[in-house]
């Protein structure tokens, strides 16, 4: 019966249910028919001010910014983990435990280490002023509220290191290996090897968990709130700044803002599905 | 039995290169967990301390019967319970998606990874429509469902790679052999899949386990979850008994985690 | 084959796509279904005895939305309430996280999914939550007057009679009052400014060492600073008006222009909450932090959140106090149980146990001449904690709070400001 009726794609709706149900509710909240200061008739005062606000798009691009520089460290790093541990020897697999093994670590808590280690009066801080390289806080570079995202970045892309090379690690063991030694056979260098048929299989294979990842840090409000600065806004602070807005009629703004969130997500989901059409053969 | 091929790969790199690779890594991996730990016992640990001024077992000794060790515990029977349940929903959804050809295929991949990639304010009300319909908002059962989502979103998206690059000829030789649906699936999908049950058991555990928007947005903090407490210590500026609840909340965790992958070797799930 | 199936699928995707759309309209539309029912049982209930209150209260569970973010007032309310309450009325507590806005947001989509009674009984507001409550008609009442316990409330006190200059109207029952300190370290800081123009005078000299958070505590501040310097609270009392409001931000962004330089960071960002300012003030990178309760910082030397030298400081040009209260909210599934919670929270033994340092040194709002013993005594033998403020400099410089607009407005622009400032300062 169930392999008669083709179910898939009504399943996948039932699974994105609640999402769509969100985004359909978070339409009607940003025209102010739905939500807190919400009256009968559709407006698109919120709407217009979330789109001409340069603060909407200073924080857009700067989460992009934050997302993009934590996924390509990590992603880096995955990979290199991937290709320079690869053996059953036991220094590789300590170093990909190494990798790996603060998989649950949850974003609070790598936000919240990265405040104590990295502020400017945090414990890397107080190593240099015990060194008498600084003698105050104000001395050390701002890592953490500043306008780089230093310490932002660095807290996402450590959290997000465990998860792509769980992955990498995954692919380099599974995938590439009948590729590399027809290579080899060519007369190819390892090193060449590495760089013309490894790495590049072990990126694609990579990519949907770097697009989730890249997500996932774009959408990280634990650590941005912990660490990111006023101006430029992380978009998810800024998100939640909206939507505990005193004025309840600037609340609507943060649905408008979470729909700006979803439509950086959805491009990233098509950028990935685009990618994966093109290049799936190559990769299963 | 390691294939001889792979041995020139790992010298893709010299080994002093290699060795402060591994030197790093063990910095940025050990660090954090010492400094936790020194924080878990440090008494006012300030600036321009390097080390804790005191040690104190204080918040250690506060866990059982605390909040924290009430907040572990239903951490763990809900993280436990979203997992059973994202497994036993996108197992079949996985598996069914897999069969779509085209561009279908890719719209409900799509679908699927929604309830992941939106951000937890649209999903969030979203849920708390939903939850309130069923008269769920705001007790436990409530927020179990807001983590069951989108751990079956990513969790469907495990098994349709799965079943994608696994194809279906083994349930098809049992069915034409005269197999049931129902023993198809007991004796001959299941069994075959254990590896990539558990690693979906074991995702789907975690995106529980760390999840703090969605249990504050649907249960309202009806269930206290431990990274709840956790961001609660932080806000005030409690690091001791934060730490503490971090620790908690990693250290089990990894342990679980380890142990899975000791289990899966045998099976070759997880990576080692 | 397989089209047919696919033009099945698309035509039940479309189906159920639809099908969600028409029913969060239907919901966002049909939201204002009627549910008047906790409207009507308060209505019935203030008409009835007291015990009888009670009586129905007996064996029931009341789910109490309120800021859960102090462990302090989470030992007082689960330890200590909760246990009184379950011995005294077999009533189950259960607090849940939940602060102003959160409260308002969870209320009005209650209303919107429009399905009978809603979550909680009882909401921990005041100020512009209060305001927004009412405006949204979120609230049931009126209730307040008919607790027992209300006859003690401290009426003849503005910060507690009036909320953010609104009458509470019965629709929202006092719980405690607190009042605005800077927070400053004796060692670091021997002699403290004690008004604005030492103040500005000070972080002029001390570049670097001051700040304010970016949340309630922070537009708290500069809201004392709009009184300071633009003619005190009666230029911006009774109600709000643009003009005043122009005047008073005019006022408080000129004061900001010429001083956020010499803040901490220059002015180019500032701490996100008050525990992140504290976590400075403690680590020595500001000489300033501050607290909307004078007694936060016992409180906060005794966790080991802030260094044993830290002491809190008044203003001479006047520091805000408020009052916090509880209200019932319009779909709460016990307003009955509700009801006794408010009194409990009421009676002068909570609110002494409240007011110790060492439990949460939140303000009284009893008038304690009026307890009866043996509480009148006690509350006025009350070890006052050396490290406090003496309680007649706190009365002495209490200014009260003005319309919540005013609050809303400044939120607004500070942070308009803070970001043309900051981003006009980039290279």
């Amino acid at each position: 019966m169930l392999r008669r009726v083709p179910f898939p794609v009504l399943l996948a709706m039932l699974v994105a249910t609640p999402v769509l149900f969100g985004v359909a509710y978070s339409a009607l909240a940003v025209l102010g028919i739905a939500g807190a200061g919400a009256s009968a008739v559709a407006d698109s005062d919120r709407l217009f001010s979330v789109l001409t606000d340069r603060t909407t798009w200073r924080a857009t691009g700067w989460s992009l910014y934050v997302a993009f520089s934590s996924t390509a460290i990590a992603a880096t790093a995955a990979g290199a983990v991937a290709l320079l541990f690869p053996t059953h020897k036991r220094s590789d697999r300590f170093a990909r435990s190494l990798a790996t093994l603060p998989l649950p670590v949850p974003h609070l808590v790598a936000a919240a280490t990265a405040l104590f280690v990295l502020s400017q009066s945090g414990l890397l801080a107080r190593v240099l002023h015990a060194l008498g390289l600084i003698d105050a806080p104000a001395n050390m570079p701002a890592l953490v509220y500043d306008a780089g995202g230093i310490a932002l970045i660095l807290a996402l892309a450590w959290k997000e290191l465990p998860f792509l090379a769980v992955v990498a690690i995954a692919l380099r063991a599974g995938i590439a290996r009948d590729l590399e030694d027809a290579a080899r056979t060519l007369g190819a260098s390892p090193r060449t090897v590495a760089r013309t048929v490894t790495w590049p299989l072990l990126w694609r294979g990579l990519f949907p968990a770097v697009i989730a990842t890249f997500v996932f840090a774009f959408g990280s409000f634990e650590s941005a709130v912990l660490l990111a600065p006023i101006d430029p806004a992380a978009l998810p602070v800024l998100t939640m700044e909206r939507f505990a807005d005193p004025l309840l009629a600037r609340r609507g703004e943060a649905y408008g803002l979470a729909l700006i969130a979803l439509g950086v997500a959805a491009v990233a989901v098509a950028a990935h599905e685009v990618t994966r059409a093109r290049w799936g053969s190559l990769v299963r | 039995m390691m294939p001889p091929a792979l041995v020139p790969q790992s010298r893709v790199l010299t080994s002093p290169w290699r060795a402060m690779a591994i030197a790093a890594l063990a910095i940025s991996t050990v660090l954090p967990f010492v400094i936790l730990l020194l924080q878990s016992f440090g008494e006012s640990w300030r600036w321009p301390d390097v080390l804790p001024s005191g040690l104190t077992g204080s918040a250690w000794r506060a866990v059982a019967g605390g909040s924290l060790g009430r907040a572990a515990v239903n951490s763990a029977a809900l993280g436990v319970a979203t997992a059973v349940a994202a497994v036993c929903v996108a197992l079949p959804v996985g598996r069914s998606l897999a069969q779509l050809q085209g561009a279908w295929r890719h719209v409900a991949a799509a679908l699927v990874f929604l309830p992941v990639a939106a951000p937890p304010i649209a999903l969030g009300a979203g849920l708390q429509i939903v939850t309130l319909w069923l008269g769920i908002a705001s007790t436990s059962v409530g927020v179990w469902f807001s983590h069951t989502v989108p751990a079956i979103g990513y969790v469907s998206l495990l098994f349709l790679g799965v079943f994608t690059s696994r194809g279906t000829e083994a349930e098809e030789a049992a069915r034409t052999l005269g197999a049931s649906t129902w023993h198809t699936w007991t004796m001959v999908v299941i069994p075959s899949l254990r590896a990539p049950i558990t690693e979906a058991l074991a995702i789907a555990f975690l995106i529980s386990w760390t999840q703090v928007a969605l249990t504050l947005v649907v249960g309202g903090g009806a269930l206290r979850t431990l990274p709840l407490e956790v961001l609660t210590l932080v806000r005030a500026g409690q690091d001791r008994p934060a730490a503490v609840g971090a620790l908690l909340l990693i250290v089990p965790a990894i342990a679980a985690l380890a142990a899975l992958r000791l289990g899966a070797r045998r099976t070759d799930a997880l990576p080692t | 084959m397989i089209g047919c199936a696919h033009r099945r699928v698309l035509v039940r995707a479309l189906r159920s796509v639809v099908l969600a759309l028409g029913v969060t309209v239907f919901v966002a539309c049909a939201g204002e279904t009627s549910q008047q029912s906790a409207q009507l049982e308060v209505a019935a209930l203030v008409a009835l005895p007291w015990d009888s209150v009670e009586a129905r209260a007996r064996g029931t569970t009341v789910t109490w939305r309120k800021w859960r973010g102090d462990p302090a007032i989470n030992a007082y309310v689960d330890g200590w309430l909760a246990p009184r309450l379950r011995s005294l009325y077999d009533i189950t507590l259960e607090a849940v996280e939940g602060q102003g806005p959160e409260i308002v947001n969870q209320l009005v989509l209650e209303r919107e999914a429009g399905r009978g009674r809603g979550t909680a009984s009882l909401v921990w507001i005041n100020g512009e939550t209060f305001s927004n409550l009412r405006a949204e008609s979120l609230l049931a009442g009126p209730w307040a007057g008919v607790l027992p316990n209300a006859a003690f409330v401290d009426s003849a006190s503005p910060i507690i009679s009036r909320d953010f200059e609104q009458d509470p109207s019965g629709f929202e029952s006092p719980w405690g009052s607190v009042q605005f300190a800077l927070i400053y370290d004796t060692v670091r800081t021997p002699k403290p400014p004690r008004s604005f123009d030492e103040l500005s005078a000070w972080i002029r000299a001390n570049p670097g060492r001051f700040t304010h958070d970016q949340g309630f505590s922070g537009i708290t501040f500069l809201k004392m600073l709009m009184y300071a310097r633009g003619g005190g609270v009666n230029a911006f009392a009774n109600g709000f008006t643009e003009e005043r409001y122009a005047a008073g931000q005019q006022v408080v962004f000129a004061w900001l222009d010429s001083t956020s330089s010499s803040f901490w960071r220059n002015g180019s960002t500032y701490p996100p909450d008050v525990a992140a300012m504290h976590r400075l003030f403690a680590n020595a990178e500001i000489d300033f932090s501050m607290s909307n309760n004078q007694h936060d910082v016992v409180n906060k030397v005794r966790q080991g959140v802030l260094p044993p030298t830290a002491r809190a400081l008044v203003l001479r040009d006047g520091t805000i106090a408020n009052s916090h209260y509880v209200g019932i909210p319009f779909n709460a599934p016990n307003p009955a149980g509700a009801m006794v919670v408010a009194n409990l929270l009421l009676s002068p033994e909570a609110q002494f146990e409240k007011q110790k340092p060492s439990v949460w040194a939140d303000g009284t709002v009893l008038n304690v001449r009026i307890v009866p013993e043996p509480w009148r005594a006690r509350f006025a033998n009350a070890e006052a904690d050396p490290q406090a403020i003496p309680r007649d400099t706190l009365s002495r410089y209490a200014v009260p709070e003005v319309s919540p607009r005013y609050h809303e407005r400044l939120n607004a622009d500070w942070r308009d400001w803070a970001r043309a400032a900051t981003s006009s300062r980039e290279p």
